[in-house]
């Protein structure tokens, strides 16, 4: 894990803003009888239009944009000929990257009107990842993170997917550490002022488990239940998290290393 | 997009070791014992006492539980009494 200098951040923030504000884009986009194929050409239409690079394209061998995982569908679902539907619960996952930096990030979007069961699934899932991002602050430790998550969405009485983590980020898609959305607090690697960190519950209304379809990347819920994925990219700072995508939320520091 | 999680070394249980039982056959320096072996596994390994208190001055004649290294087969530890 490499320690970002604030220029290194400054293109971190550009490609996150780029992601989140596509996001937004595919949010509105995502309504009943719109194929997913259809939402992965929105999406690179706008990150290229916005002088960035699609992230996950050709990422070992990914063959699209965008991640889109439509209700059981954890996450890395490929876009194709499916048609969202009303009621549908849909993930989107995207990345860019801006002069060699990435940005991550992705939210769950109800397609039309969508049971309150499903509702509240998203809204424990943004919740355990806004518990995350709190933790990130120097001093703390990763398994903090991962604590706090899963202490929000099992106090949901959801269950939190092992398999898949959030990870390092910056210079690559995937840095080290691992952050997984689960353990003891106070084990994994020390948080320092610099780091960049993806932090992306994956939340499942039912058992944990996931297994992963024959087209290599889709990740599915075993027992079928609903599943919901929020992702943002953080800075640990010295006065605490900076959620990337966002302006920097401490008093302006000028030329700082 | 998510990573695969993959195991850091810290994180994997340590591989469960073979359990056998056996008989002291002789003390040796270093609270080593000499144990012959009655079931699978070398017909003799060297092995130290774990520390459990049971297992201070065990005598040649008794019987105990052996745990066989993974790293040497001729070694193992003591575990507890047959």
């Amino acid at each position: 894990m490499i320690s970002k200098s604030w220029g290194e951040l400054q293109k971190m923030h550009r490609a996150c803003r780029i992601v989140v504000q596509t996001l937004e884009s595919l949010a509105r986009a995502a309504v009943p009888g719109v194929a997913t194929r259809e939402l992965d050409r929105i999406a690179r239409e706008q990150i290229v239009k916005a002088g960035a690079k699609p992230a996950f394209l050709g990422y070992r061998g990914y063959p699209a944009t965008l991640c889109i995982s439509v209700n059981e569908e954890v996450v890395h679902g490929i876009p194709g000929d499916r048609r969202l539907k009303d009621g549908d619960v849909v993930g989107l996952d995207l990345g860019c990257v801006v002069d060699g930096f990435y940005g991550d990030a992705a939210r769950t979007v109800g397609v039309g009107r969508v049971s309150d069961a499903a509702r509240r699934l998203m809204k424990i899932t943004e919740d355990s990842l806004r518990a995350g991002i709190d933790r990130c602050r120097p001093g703390n430790r990763v398994g903090d993170i991962g604590h706090a998550v899963q202490a929000v969405a099992e106090a949901g009485g959801f269950s939190v997917v092992r398999e898949f983590v959030g990870h390092g980020i910056g210079t690559s898609l995937h840095e080290d550490p691992q952050v997984p959305n689960y353990g003891p607090p106070g084990r994994r690697e020390r948080l320092v002022p610099g780091m960049c960190l993806a932090i992306e519950p994956m939340v499942n209304a039912g058992g944990p488990e996931v297994r992963v379809l024959d087209d290599g990347w889709t990740a599915v819920t075993t027992d079928g239940s609903l599943s919901a994925h929020f992702e943002l990219s953080v800075a640990i700072m010295a006065e605490g998290p900076w959620i990337l995508s966002e302006p920097y939320p401490y008093a302006a520091k000028e030329a700082q290393a | 997009m998510s990573a695969q999680k993959t195991q850091r070394s810290q994180d994997r249980p340590v591989e469960a070791a073979l359990r056998v039982s056996g008989r002291v056959v002789e003390q040796l320096p270093n609270a080593l014992y000499r144990v012959e072996l009655t079931s699978g596994g070398r017909p003799q390994i060297t092995a130290h006492a774990s520390g459990e208190s049971g297992l201070l001055r065990l005598r040649p004649g008794d019987t105990v539980e052996v745990e066989l290294s993974s790293y040497d087969p001729g070694r193992g530890r003591i575990v507890g009494r047959g």
